[in-house]
């Protein structure tokens, strides 16, 4: 079943439908195509299936030794589950609504507009992305905590630590991760349903309301889905400004690594995955009604200058991205401090770092995420591209497994990864210990994310032009070359660029994966943190984020010079 | 133009080798793979000083905190990567599941150890341990006109009411240590009495056990309960912060080590064991631990910095490991239910 192209029905702008008819592929082609799925599918297999088999089984594993589902009935007489579970949903409800709100602002203002400071925005937003978590936790605390600057300022002792804490700060770390998909959504309009609009006398918010919103449908559910997930799995906020907010994420560690006890931990991790499986299916129901807004000449509309509105979007946009940047800022300022907030003269002593394996670590990290970020993107194409072109059950298998590892705590991911790797008598065993492996658990750690905004992006490519370069003879090859690519230049980039900074920085699950001999930067900054060394924390944060900004801006002018004029 | 070819097969055989380097071996003979809880800066100073005494092998060290290492030492179980356990907190280590992976062995020097800082077995024993304090930030209790708390008594007064900052007992072993050696103190009665009326008072419970020292000294809390060495170390940071022992008695944790099951080099592990027993290792400890178990060994530079009584026996509460790991789930729970937030 799976060589058959799908046959979706896709209307054209003018609004008249008509069943895309496909040329048949060569039989050459119709291997390359299934191969293009295969490959990432046994990937996926392999790094995320295999491993969240072992949890699943874990989750059976029972204290007296036997297999059954008493960790399933245990957790419903966990104290404190309950309460959990009621704050996870609250927090995830909240931190999704006003993410969206802020990320349509930035990501309408950076796409469609002719503000000022697109850069600078741009720029801003992946700081959170770069920034080690205990960056974005420490800078809030160090500005809005009981002993921060606005309290010193105002002269009381306002107490961030809590629901409202927790609330900025996943925001925070959300907001880069909605923004960028739904940049993607937002580049694939056709500027000429806005010129006929125009002809036919709409107004500007009706043009928003009928043809920016519908085209966005599926970016919003999308961005929706990753930012509540991302939020309700989130551990490093939580246990820095959670306060005694407890939440899911907080319980499993609880349970793991305050009691030591896997059962009950697996089973939290495992219901994590529910949100991710409906959206799944929430998706494919708005897929089917998603108009495909891709024609043939279809352009992107090009923002055209309105200052009134421009104005009002830069504001915004950069009052978003201040906020972001004083709160790294103050981090990154703290690590040049001697004694923060005590002895505020200025040193570089807290660079000198020697405990903790010193700098060593953020090579590795480098190597790690640039294996990350380079096969993560080759695979997340391949699979973006063979799912929308074949039909059948493992097309299907594959975009379920590829839409479920946002749903997986970072802990949980890195338990399952030990249970499955460690085991030198299976053939995937000597991969433990190994830099290529803690590349692809951070790679599948942020797979959906990774998934969806290539998948969104694939949207922009009209059909079309898939069937003219079949018709013309084209086979797999030229359709990637010359529809697929140029049309996905951008988002891969952004994609790529996005499993390389989380990969530099992502903590929960590599600590069950770093040995003594391959140590990651994030388990530096952590370790120095433990050990009560927070400005040099701070100081080699710093670090990991100049390195990737130096990475990413070598990626830009590469890429910007081989740009077609 | 030289032909490329020879590069490129010098980068084949390059990728080829860095792949074979990429997969990790297993500990081989000479090789040593410590799993540890111990302090940075002590393991920097002990390694060093391990290596020059034990040249021939090579020691390798994974440091992650006590409620980390349990996890990964546990997951790992079906086939441990490491040989020995050096240093991590007994509470943990006495869980069944744990003491199955060691081996028993006498450590030379184990023998001069009192019988409550070794295994009968065997299978364990510490040289080691750390006590619980409380971390007092001086520039808050004066803008706040408070007295300096010096007992566990004081801290449940209600003038310090939102002021403190404790280890989550449920997430940090620091925080179960404290609420055990209370409850073991007190009794049960008068300890969970006592730890309602501490929780009136209680602004926040962290999830790790360093961390409300680290929240007082930046000046979020007036006090942090935590650990001796967080508040030394923080002091000699030079944050304005006082160390407090309690004066009805501090909860403390032994740091054990023992010899995995599974080492393929026990040789060299026993060695090493040896080694952290050793007068060398002893000399060395006075620098960091306030609590030193071997007997002989100068009353510790760490434990008068902390204005500590030659005779610990009268600060200390008298702690029943066994018990504490016994009595844990049933504990947490009853914390959860009454107390947890």
């Amino acid at each position: 079943m799976s060589g058959h192209e799908r046959h979706d029905e896709r209307a054209l702008p003018g609004g008249e439908e008509e069943p895309m008819t496909a040329a048949p592929l060569a039989a050459a082609d119709r291997w390359l195509m299934r191969a293009c799925l295969y490959v990432p599918l046994a990937a996926l297999l392999l790094f995320f299936a295999l491993p969240m088999g072992f949890i699943a089984w874990r989750s059976l594993m029972q204290d007296d030794g036997g297999i059954g589902f008493a960790n399933y009935l245990a957790l419903l007489d966990t104290p404190g589950v309950w309460q959990a579970t009621r704050n996870s949903l609250g927090l995830g409800v909240a931190t999704t609504a006003i993410t969206l709100l802020l990320a349509f602002v930035l990501a309408y203002g950076m796409e469609r507009t002719c503000m000022r400071g697109r850069r600078f925005v741009a720029a801003a937003l992946t700081l959170p992305l770069l920034a080690p978590s205990l960056v974005l936790g420490l800078g809030l605390i160090f500005i809005l905590g009981r002993n921060g600057i606005v309290g010193q300022l105002l002269g009381i002792r306002p107490d961030i630590y809590g629901f409202h804490g927790l609330l900025i700060a996943d925001v925070l770390y959300a907001l880069p991760q909605a923004v960028l998909i739904l940049r993607a959504a937002l580049r694939c309009a056709d500027a000429r349903q806005y010129e006929a609009a125009e002809v036919l006398g709409a107004t500007p918010w009706r043009q928003f309301r009928d043809i920016t919103l519908p085209g966005m449908r599926y970016g919003l559910l999308s961005a929706g889905f990753v930012v509540f997930t991302v939020t309700i799995t989130d551990f490093g906020n939580a246990v820095v400004i959670g306060g005694d907010f407890s939440v899911l994420a907080t319980e499993i560690y609880n349970q793991v690594s305050g009691q030591m006890r896997f059962g009950i931990g697996a089973v939290v991790g495992l219901l994590l995955l529910l949100p991710a499986a409906l959206s799944v299916w929430i998706e494919r129901v708005a897929a089917q009604r998603q108009a495909g807004i891709g024609a043939e000449s279809a352009q992107p509309p090009q923002p055209r200058i309105a200052r009134g509105r421009d104005g009002l979007y830069a504001i915004a946009c950069l009052g978003i991205a201040s906020a972001i940047c004083a709160v790294v800022a103050t981090v990154v300022i703290a690590g040049f401090i001697r004694l923060w907030p005590y002895r505020l003269d200025l040193t570089l002593k807290h660079y000198d770092i020697t405990v903790s394996g010193g700098y060593a670590s953020l090579w590795a990290s480098l190597a790690v995420s640039l294996i990350a970020a380079t096969a993560g993107t080759l695979l997340l194409f391949l699979l973006a591209f063979s799912v929308r072109r074949l039909s059948g059950w493992p097309a299907r298998a594959a975009t379920l497994l590829a839409t479920l590892p946002v749903g997986v705590p970072g802990l949980v991911l890195g338990l399952a990864y030990v249970f499955a790797f460690n085991e030198p008598a299976l053939p995937w065993g000597a991969l433990y210990g190994s830099l290529f492996l803690l590349a692809m658990c951070n790679f599948y750690h942020y797979h959906t994310q990774g998934y969806v905004s290539m998948a969104t992006g694939l949207r922009a490519v009209p059909a079309q032009l898939e069937e003219a370069v079949a018709v013309l003879g084209g086979g797999v090859g030229r359709l990637l070359a010359d529809v697929h690519l140029p049309a996905l230049r951008i988002t891969l980039w952004a994609v790529a660029a996005f499993l390389f900074m989380r990969s530099m920085v992502t903590l929960s699950a590599v600590i069950f994966l770093v040995t003594p001999e391959l140590s990651l930067s994030a388990v530096t900054v952590m370790r120095l943190d433990e050990a009560g060394f927070t400005s040099q924390a701070a100081a080699f944060s710093t670090c990991i984020m100049a390195v990737v900004g130096a990475v990413a801006l070598l990626l830009h002018r590469l890429t910007s010079r081989c740009r077609v004029p | 133009m030289r032909s490329h070819r020879p590069a490129r097969s010098r980068s084949i055989r390059l990728a080829l080798g860095l792949l074979a380097g990429l997969a990790a071996l297993p500990a081989a003979a000479g090789t040593l793979v410590a799993y540890t809880a111990l302090e940075e800066d002590e393991i920097k100073a002990y390694v060093a000083a391990a290596k020059k005494d034990l040249p021939d092998i090579d020691i390798k060290v994974l440091r992650l905190s006590t409620g980390d290492l349990g996890a990964r030492i546990l997951a790992e179980a079906g086939n441990p990567r490491h040989d020995v356990i050096w240093g991590w907190a007994l509470t943990n280590l006495l869980d069944p599941r744990i003491v199955d992976l060691l081996e028993p062995y006498a450590a030379r020097g184990s023998e001069a150890l009192a019988a409550k800082d070794k295994a009968a077995d065997g299978k364990w024993f510490a040289a080691t341990g750390y006590m619980a304090a409380f971390c007092v930030n001086t520039e808050i209790l004066a803008a706040k006109k408070l007295p300096l708390p010096t007992s566990w008594q004081d801290l449940a007064k209600p003038i310090y009411k939102g002021e403190i900052a404790m280890p989550n007992p449920v997430s940090s072993g620091t925080g179960y240590l404290q609420i055990a050696a209370l409850l073991q103190g007190m009794g049960a009665d008068a300890g969970w009495k006592y730890l309602k009326a501490l929780d009136g008072n209680v602004a926040q419970y962290i999830k790790s056990g360093s961390r409300p020292c680290k929240a007082a000294r930046s000046g979020e809390f007036a006090i942090g309960i935590s650990l001796a060495f967080a508040a030394m170390q923080s002091i000699e940071e030079g944050y304005p912060l006082k160390m407090v022992i309690p004066s009805d008695g501090a909860g403390y944790e032994l740091e054990a080590s023992g010899l995995m099951k599974s080492s393929k080099n026990k040789a060299d592990a026993k060695r090493f064991l040896d080694w952290t027993l050793s007068p060398q290792a002893a000399g060395l400890y006075t620098r960091y631990k306030e609590i030193v178990t071997i007997p002989g060994t100068p009353r510790s530079k760490a434990a008068t910095a902390a204005g500590l009584p030659a005779d610990l026996s009268g600060v200390l509460f008298p702690m029943d490991f066994a018990r504490s790991a016994r009595e844990r789930d049933a504990t947490l729970a009853t914390w959860q239910k009454q107390i947890g937030r």
